[in-house]
């Protein structure tokens, strides 16, 4: 059920992509330090973004589900759920590229990217959940609550991750790049990736909310044909 | 209040009269812990650290089974529905679940700090009473976590699958600060050098037992 704001949705995110990759590969300066590499950052922030942004969506959308009880809002957090995973894991990737060249690792347990893989293992749980009792009839209820449960977690799991490296800081140092934006043009170029990937991911989501709301739709029709079908069948 | 009373006496009365669900959570501690003695070929100069994990990995593990068998029990024989019916406040359900759960993990653990003296070489002393404060406060918060998560899980197939994947990355804070807690404690550091972790395990407690107390009804209303 696409509608116009979608479309127009659509459209807007890609000119800002366009518009974002040419920033990326052909305006932005490349940084002294870290060389061409360092430009996955304009990708990596955003995805970052993106991931814990749809994290609080899955959230407040459970709030909403188990205080209005509309499906609207059940199908609304599944859908962030699934596209804020595809970020998150995004990050993750997006992370190991760029550390492998300029910290020698894939992998290192800074604060951060605990953080991260950890938000990617509540994403997981949540999804598992999704997948294991899709056909429970409270489903809804039970996922709501995991999502609420979730991103109450991670204030928590940001503080004990970071006091855990501070005690134990990690082997390489990090923050290498990240706040050094030296050249305004870079702050422009993040700024437009953000909105891009911003708008991208609100486009998924209104197309993957418009069709979880279809199956929804379908999944009581078929209900009601089935109770329909057994009342008949007395006769 | 009675009626958290009455549902954690009946909790406890049904344990204690069967008994398997306790010991079979101190066989698998036990064994957990063996399992990380040769994983990790403790020497004596990690004892501490060595000693600290593998009570925080069978505290994780055997609570986890624990969480589950309780709530199992209630749903194979209709009795959540009967609770669900009765006007007792799912707030004081859930109190009551939650400690009874927490009063099965604390015998359990109890053994579980014996096994890793021996098996870590430790001393029996200050050291093991200066670990009292990390493991309540984390079997506190695991109860609490688990009592929620496992009424979701129980009514879901594969529950017994599905109460890990989701228990443990919420529990992730508490087993970071339990286990710098506990290692710091069998140090022989006195319980003020440990304060800030100590301080995230209450923050945790307070938090979920909080959040399982408001959400516990909506997992255990039935459509």
């Amino acid at each position: 059920m696409k509608n116009k704001a979608t479309a127009m949705l659509g459209w807007s995110t890609l000119i800002m992509m366009l518009v974002a990759l040419f920033m990326v590969f052909e305006w932005v300066p490349t940084e002294e330090d870290q060389g061409i590499v360092q430009r996955i950052f304009y990708f990596h922030v955003p995805c970052a973004w993106v991931a814990f942004a749809a994290f609080g969506v899955v959230a407040i959308s459970g709030v909403f589900y188990l205080w209005l009880k509309e499906q609207l809002f059940d199908d609304l957090g599944y859908a962030a759920a699934e596209i804020g995973m595809v970020f998150c894991t995004l990050v993750l990737i997006t992370g190991s590229l760029w550390a492998k060249p300029i910290w020698g690792v894939w992998w290192t347990w800074d604060s951060r990217l605990t953080t991260t893989f950890i938000l990617w293992l509540l994403y997981g749980g949540y999804l598992m959940l999704r997948s294991i009792a899709d056909d429970t009839p409270e489903v809804a209820r039970f996922s709501a609550v995991i999502g609420i449960v979730a991103a109450l977690d991670v204030p928590v799991v940001v503080l004990s991750v970071r006091l855990w490296r501070t005690i134990h800081p990690a082997v390489l140092i990090t923050r290498a790049g990240e706040h050094g934006l030296e050249d305004p043009r870079m702050v422009v170029t993040l700024l437009v990736s953000l909105a891009a990937f911003t708008a991208l991911f609100g486009w998924m989501l209104m197309l993957r909310l418009s069709q979880l709301r279809t199956r929804s739709r379908l999944m009581i029709i078929r209900r009601d044909v089935a109770l329909i079908e057994a009342a008949a069948g007395d006769y | 209040m009675a009626a958290f009373a009455a549902v954690l006496r009946k909790d406890l009365r049904v344990e204690i009269r069967s008994g398997q669900s306790t010991i079979a959570l101190f066989a698998l501690s036990l064994l957990i812990m063996v399992v990380l003695v040769f994983a990790l070929s403790p020497q004596p100069a990690d004892r501490a650290r060595d000693g600290a994990a593998a009570l925080w990995v069978a505290l994780v593990f055997a609570g986890m089974l624990g969480a589950t068998r309780s709530m199992i029990a209630e749903n194979e024989n209709g009795c959540i529905r009967a609770l669900t019916l009765s006007p007792i406040d799912p707030a004081a359900l859930y109190g009551a679940k939650l400690t009874a759960a927490f009063a099965f993990m604390a015998i359990v653990e109890v053994a579980a700090v014996v096994l890793i003296t021996l098996f870590f070489n430790l001393d029996f002393g200050a050291d093991l009473v200066r670990l009292a404060p990390s493991l309540m406060l984390g079997t506190l918060g695991f109860a609490a976590l688990a009592t929620l998560l496992a009424a979701i899980s129980s009514r879901t197939r594969a529950g017994d699958l599905l109460l890990p994947i989701l228990a443990i990355p919420l529990f992730i804070p508490a087993i970071i600060a339990g286990v710098k807690s506990s290692e710091a404690a069998l140090s022989g550091f006195p319980l003020a050098a440990a304060s800030q972790w100590l301080g995230i395990l209450v923050a945790f407690d307070v938090l979920f037992v909080t959040v399982g107390a408001l959400l516990f009804e909506h997992v255990i209303r039935e459509d």
